[in-house]
């Protein structure tokens, strides 16, 4: 299959495509020749676009050590998107509907999501600096020397608390604060919120669902 | 007034008589979605994530089975079961659904049946719909953005902090919001209280 028609058919693959590091011209390539092209395993990549279009996996397949890295540095590509582009996005978006709507609820708008990008920062720092290396210390030595610090429902509770407070945040543009001057700003921010979702969503599903079974069979 | 979308499972052997009545159902101009099942049983699965409201259902599938009818019947009281009449059926069979469909009636007198029992759920859904606090709810709200804990907010309205909690689950069901941050941006919006 060519790999503009997966794009054609769901353009939130791009980003999937940017956590590769594949860039977006595809000429008229099968996603077999592009994931050679680029060093990238297709497997890992198959599983990750049926993930994208909304089927999860019946069971995860044995990948072997250099796909596993892959996965790994696909989540860190995704946190990097997350902290240097997503959310510094949304919250420019932000800034400019305090100019444009006066109404008291809106500045506290800013300060909720401050403190909530905080909390994404200290979760995603925890994750690059703690779980990721462990990680791929378990993959070269098969018997990590020290005693594993995460735990996988501290994994989950972090993952849920960061998508709620997103679904907060639509919840309260969509449904509560008033309208000033703000209606495009808020459409994009809106937006924005719901591509963000989208996209931890998937990542949060890649690591429980299927990098935390991985690592556990190498412990 | 916006419509909310009217699920209608269809339970009938007969490709005729289901691809007649799936014609003459998407021919009205409701939001309507259907779905063939082929036993009773499967209401029980699809009710969880979308509920069901109408069943549509040759009531010869039901008579071997009656008493399963009637605990599912029971079980999902909400739910209005249509039959469709084209052969004998036992009146006592027939007295267990909400109305009948003859093979004889007309497409809009069929339409009309249905959008008897879509009148009666919108107005049910819509009282349940409604995101209005009660005014509990909103001395709760307004004792939980000046940052008081449970225990304190149960000492000033003279309640027990198991209600308390109760409350704020009912808040949180009905505005789609926990955190109280996220209650103050509500309150200060809904101008239950100003800053």
């Amino acid at each position: 299959m060519k790999f503009s028609e997966v794009i054609f058919e769901n353009p939130s693959i791009l980003i999937l495509m940017e956590h590769f590091e594949i860039p977006c011209l595809v000429h008229e390539k099968t996603i077999e020749e592009i994931c050679k092209e680029h060093n990238v395993p297709i497997n890992v990549v198959l599983l990750f676009i049926n993930l994208y279009n909304g089927f999860n996996p019946t069971q995860i397949p044995n990948f072997s050590k250099k796909e596993i890295e892959w996965i790994i540095q696909f989540l860190q590509n995704s946190h990097l998107y997350y902290t240097d582009y997503k959310y510094p996005e949304i919250q420019s978006y932000i800034k400019e509907l305090t100019v444009l709507n006066t109404a008291p609820e809106v500045k506290l708008v800013e300060t909720f999501f401050n403190e909530y990008f905080e909390e994404v920062i200290e979760h995603l720092e925890y994750e690059n600096q703690k779980a990721y290396p462990f990680f791929k210390k378990l993959l070269q030595e098969n018997s990590p020397k020290e005693p594993k610090n995460f735990s996988s429902e501290e994994y989950h509770s972090h993952h849920t608390d960061i998508e709620y407070k997103l679904v907060e945040l639509k919840n309260l543009l969509l449904n509560h604060i008033s309208l000033g001057n703000d209606g495009i700003i808020r459409r994009k921010l809106l937006m924005s919120l719901f591509e963000l979702e989208y996209d931890l969503k998937i990542h949060s599903l890649i690591e429980e669902m299927i990098l935390v079974p991985i690592m556990r069979k190498y412990e | 007034m916006s419509e909310r979308k009217l699920h209608i499972a269809i339970l009938e052997p007969s490709e005729i008589i289901y691809e007649g009545i799936v014609n003459i159902l998407l021919s009205s101009t409701h939001n309507i979605h259907i779905f063939r099942i082929d036993s009773i049983h499967e209401i029980s699965n699809s009710n969880e994530q979308e509920p069901t409201d109408i069943v549509i259902c040759n009531p010869l599938v039901i008579s071997s089975n009656f008493s399963e009818f009637t605990e599912i019947k029971e079980k999902f009281g909400a739910l209005i079961w249509i039959a469709i009449s084209y052969s004998f059926s036992e009146q006592k069979l027939l007295q267990a659904f909400n109305d009948i469909i003859e093979i004889t009636d007309k497409p809009e007198t069929i339409i009309q049946k249905i959008e008897n029992f879509n009148t009666n759920m919108l107005l049910h859904s819509k009282q349940k719909q409604q995101d209005v606090l009660s005014e509990r709810e909103i001395q709760v709200l307004e004792q939980l953005v000046k940052g008081l804990s449970n225990k304190e907010i149960a000492d000033v309205l003279h309640i027990s902090t198991h209600t308390v909690i109760s409350h704020r689950k009912n808040i949180t069901q009905k505005t789609g919001i926990k955190s109280q941050s996220g209650l103050t941006i509500y309150a200060i919006s809904n101008k239950i209280i100003q800053l």
